[in-house]
Order: structure tokens, then sequence, then C-alpha cells
């Protein structure tokens, strides 16, 4: 193998599991990596080349799934359970120190590594200082070569104000969204719809790598599932 | 089905013997793996391209090249394999190989060609680079041998005639302004790397001397006597951070003119030269499938089939399209 270099395409899941998480939102968090293994199980091209990893946030962050094939036997899914606060800062920096070993650690085992891509869910705003934050941010997406593309998403009391600085890269050819729980839409349900879209741009990514692209497709705003909106950066100034 | 059995990717091997002794028949298909196979290779339904009825999943070739003495100067083969992704998601082989001797029996001119994925039409620049650009090649030898061969004229040719296709195709299609388009929005429609090599079939001293020029990252390799493979441009994408998937292809014509490289191939030795879709799992050749590819081509295969099953060979997570053509010298008597 030490020549070869088969190419992989890392997804990180990064989810909020502070106190107000409890209940059905919980239920749905959990529910959403059983879909992602459904869905992989249906694209075998995609499924060979997809790694998939899970960090949760509290007052801490923990990796509760570390990046994987999910479609590997010997893999078993976490059970996500509340706790805590709701720390950004901690999630940015498990994020990136994941990321730099994971794929220092692929790229040993002789692949090549597409862009990291990480959806982000929370559902309240931060509890570590502004400035505490956004260093860990600015570590996780500047002067930092293995950079992913992040995808904020927003449901219940998310701060779109706050969600909107995580969006990387921000501009450009390559700029990534954010997702929105829309007035009135049961959180739980738009967590369930979110996971829709992780599950969607996934399979839309791999067919862009068979087709010669290299990076993160988002679906487009008409494919969206109604009570969920997609925004850019420039939406919140 | 009585009595056959599936193997662990697929392929279905029945003992014929078994199922009935009377048979006047024998043989059996079954499929190469270099390690771990992937899900893909067992699991892809391959579905046909809605627009590209005609364009074949697999096409190949397997010839020997004779002497004024009906003597065997060298033996050929090539293939061009739809790769997994394009059977999975419905769409065309976008790779492409030509070959030809020239009239005069002196050289052999080998092309090959792997259009750029993201262009709906670049199957089409394939063709051309790879079919018209060896028969455009394989004319002007007969005036000028490769040593001087104005390499940068050629190419800017071959990159016309990609663009002219192209506006046309586009025409017919309905574009409207298809004529006024830059070469770079045809090129975003059709485009495609090219490596060709010119075979001298009249050896110095056993050894048959090669030029190979490229536009792109398709990639010639001499396997060399001891199974080493020695690839004769740059190995892509090494350093490099994450895989990008940036190519030099034409009609784009590179900024620099076209400098070839040369080398010689002599008999137990073989020059392949292949796209990325076998030259990335290849690597620097000192992997799984450089020992697997040593192994099966270090003589000529038997057939044209044969070696399009070896360039078919799965591999988890190498899913493009594969095309590779081999050319082994045969020793005088």
């Amino acid at each position: 193998m030490e020549s070869e270099k088969a190419k992989l395409l890392p997804f990180y899941l990064v989810i909020d599991v502070s106190v107000s998480m409890t209940g059905d939102k919980l239920k749905q968090a959990n529910a959403i990596m059983p879909a992602v293994v459904d869905a992989l199980a249906d694209a075998p091209i995609l499924s060979d080349k997809v790694r998939f990893g899970v960090i949760d946030f509290g007052s801490d962050a923990q990796v509760r799934l570390p990046l994987c094939d999910l479609l590997d036997e010997n893999v078993s899914l976490p059970a996500l359970t509340v706790r805590g606060a709701t720390s950004f800062a901690a999630a940015f920096r498990l994020l990136r120190a994941e990321i730099e070993s994971n794929v220092k650690q692929l790229k040993a085992d002789g692949f090549q590594v597409h862009r990291p891509a990480v959806f982000f869910i929370s559902d309240g705003d931060p509890t570590d200082r502004e400035d505490d934050w956004r260093g860990a941010f600015a570590e996780l997406t500047e002067n930092f070569p293995i950079y992913p593309n992040f995808v904020p998403c927003g449901v219940d009391d998310a701060n779109p104000k706050i969600l909107a600085n995580l969006i990387h890269p921000a501009t450009g050819p390559k700029a990534m969204q954010m997702y929105l729980m829309q007035n009135g839409q049961n959180p739980a349900d738009a967590i369930a719809m979110i996971a829709e879209i992780l599950i969607s741009s996934m399979l839309a990514s791999g067919q862009s790598i068979a087709q010669g692209g290299s990076g993160l497709l988002l679906p487009d705003k008409q494919d969206l599932p109604s009570g969920i909106s997609a925004h850019s950066s420039e939406d919140f100034v | 089905m009585a009595g056959s059995t599936e193997t662990h990717h697929g392929a279905v091997a029945v003992p014929v013997a078994d199922a009935d002794p009377t048979a006047d028949w024998r043989g059996q298909f079954e499929s190469f793996a270099v390690g771990e196979p992937g899900r893909a290779a067992s699991l892809v339904v391959p579905v046909p391209d809605p627009d590209g009825w005609d364009r074949r999943d697999t096409v190949l070739d397997g010839v020997a090249l004779l002497d004024g003495a009906k003597k065997r100067v060298a033996e050929v083969r090539a293939a061009s394999v739809r790769g997994l992704s394009h059977r999975a998601y419905g769409t065309v082989r976008q790779d492409e190989y030509g070959f030809r001797r020239t009239s005069d029996g002196r050289h052999l001119v080998i092309g090959v060609a792997d259009g750029v994925s993201s262009g709906k039409h670049s199957h089409r620049a394939a063709l051309i680079a790879a079919r018209k650009g060896v028969e455009m090649l394989a004319r002007a030898l007969r005036s000028t041998g490769p040593e001087t061969f104005p390499w940068a004229d050629f190419v800017r040719a071959v990159a016309n005639r990609i663009e002219r296709s192209g506006r046309d195709r586009l025409i017919t299609k309905g574009v409207a302004d298809a004529e006024g388009m830059s070469v770079r929005e045809v090129a975003e429609h059709l485009a495609t790397t090219v490596l060709y090599a010119v075979v001298d079939l009249v050896p110095v001293n056993g050894a048959h001397d090669v030029h190979v020029v490229s536009v792109g990252d398709t990639s010639a390799w001499v396997l060399r006597a001891g199974g080493r493979w020695e690839p004769l441009e740059a190995v892509k994408n090494d350093g490099a951070e994450l895989h990008s998937s940036s190519v030099q292809a034409l009609p784009m014509v590179p900024g620099t003119a076209p400098v070839p490289v040369r080398t010689t191939v002599a008999p137990g030795e073989a020059l392949v030269v292949m796209t990325d879709g076998i030259g990335d799992p290849l690597g620097h050749g000192t992997g799984a499938v450089g020992r697997f590819l040593t192994d099966v081509w270090s003589t000529p295969p038997a057939s044209g089939l044969e070696f399009a099953a070896h360039v078919g060979f799965s591999r988890k997570s190498f899913d493009d399209d594969r095309t590779a053509v081999a050319f082994w010298p045969v020793a005088r008597a």
C-alpha cells in the first residue's frame, strides 16, 4: 500500500448535546448515524470512499465515533447522551486535533484525502466567551492547510447571527452554506431534515468525485426539505 | 445454476464436470481483484448512459506486429474499460486509445486519452485525441522522424480539431453562442488529457527507441526486467497536502512547448501507456497493484480479452475508467 493512493472523503458530524437537547431532539440526533449507514449501504461507490466520524459537545467535547468506514462490521454506533453547557470552543479544538491526526494517519496509510466536510448542529448559543470560540474557530479554519468545509446547522434557539460566522469558506466558488430551522418548525423534525441534507450532500459529493470534482456539494435550495432554509454568509452581516 | 458457487466478489464459478460429466466444453471466468476489492466491485449495478448508446463499455485489442519475413517484431495489447463509478451513475466511458503502425512499417504510434470528467462531451475529445491524433501523427511521421518532429504544432493541430468538434457539437445541441465561446469555455464541455508514444520498430542493439509526449496526467511506464516499474513522467500529486483534481487538458494548449521524453524498451521489458484510472492504483509501482501487473504482464497476455480483464481488476475505491496500451518487443532469433 505504500505507494497507491485511494481517494477518501472524510465527513464529520459535530453535534450539540447540551442539556437543552434533551428529549426528542436527542432522539433524532441519535437517528442520524443509522440513517447515514442505510444511505451508504445503497451507495457502494460512495461507501468505499467515505469515512465518517462523530464528535459531540456539551461543557466539553468528545470523539464519540472515531473516523471510520461506517459499514465495517466492527463498527458500533455510539448512543449520544446530554451533558452540560454549550462549548463551541471545545468542539472546534477537538475537531481540529481530530482532522489533523486523522488526515495524517490516512495519508500514512497511503490514501489521498479530499478536504474534510463538517456538519455542525447546535440548538443554542455558545456558553464560551466570544473571543474563545472565535479564536478556536480561527485555528480550525485559518493557516490550517487541511481546514474543513464547515456547514453550520441551527435548530430551535440557535442564533443565526452567531452561526453565520461559522460558514467556511464563507465566499468564493466553493462557499458553504448554513442551514436553519424555520420558525414554528418542530426542532426534532428539523434535526431529521438536516440529516437528510447531510446524506444528500454526501451522495452528491460522491457523484461529483466520479465526475472529476473534489469539493463538498450541498443540495440546491429548491431541493431542501420544507422547514429548513439555506443561507449564505452575506445573509447575516 | 445448481452446483454453482458464488465467490467473494460476486463472480460465479461453475464447476463444469460436476454439473454434467458429458458436457463437451471447458473454461471459466473469474475477475481479478487486488487486495480488498471493495463493495462497488460486487454491488454496483451497471446502467447505460441514456445519451451514449453507441459508446461501448469496453474495447480491446491483441495483435502481433510482423516484419517483412512474417516474423514477430512485437506484441501489442490494449483495453479501455468503463469505470465502476461511470457504470453506477450511467455515464459513458471517457477514456480512449488508438494505435497504428506507420505505412512504411517503421514506427508504432500509440495514443491514450482520458476525457476530463466534468465535461459532458469529453469522451469525444478523448476519441479525437487518441484515434485522430494517432492517425495524424502516423501520417506526419512519414516525412519527419520523431527526433525532429514539430510536437508543438502537432499538439496544437489536435487541440484545434477538438475545439472545432466541440463547437459543432454544441451547435447541434442548440447552443446559440457556440462560435463565440472562448476555447476555455469550449473546454468546459469537452477536454482530454493525452499521451502519445512513438516506438521505433527497428531496434538498435536489441532496444527500441521510444519518444513520449503528453498533455496532462496520462502516464507512460516501462516495466523493466525484474519487475521494476519505471515512470517516464513525474508521478502526479506527489507532495500535495490534499488531493486536487485539476489537470492540463486539450483543447487548452499548454503554455510551454511539449518536450518529448525518451527511453528504450528491449525484449523482456514492456512499454505501458495508461490513464490515471490504472496509473493511480499503480502509484509508484512498488505496491500490490505493481506486483500484480508485473506478474501478469511480464510476458504478453494470451489475448486482448485477458489483458482487458487485467486492466479491469477490482480494488477498493478505485472506480475510474481504465485504459492501457502495452508493447512487448520480441527478441530476434
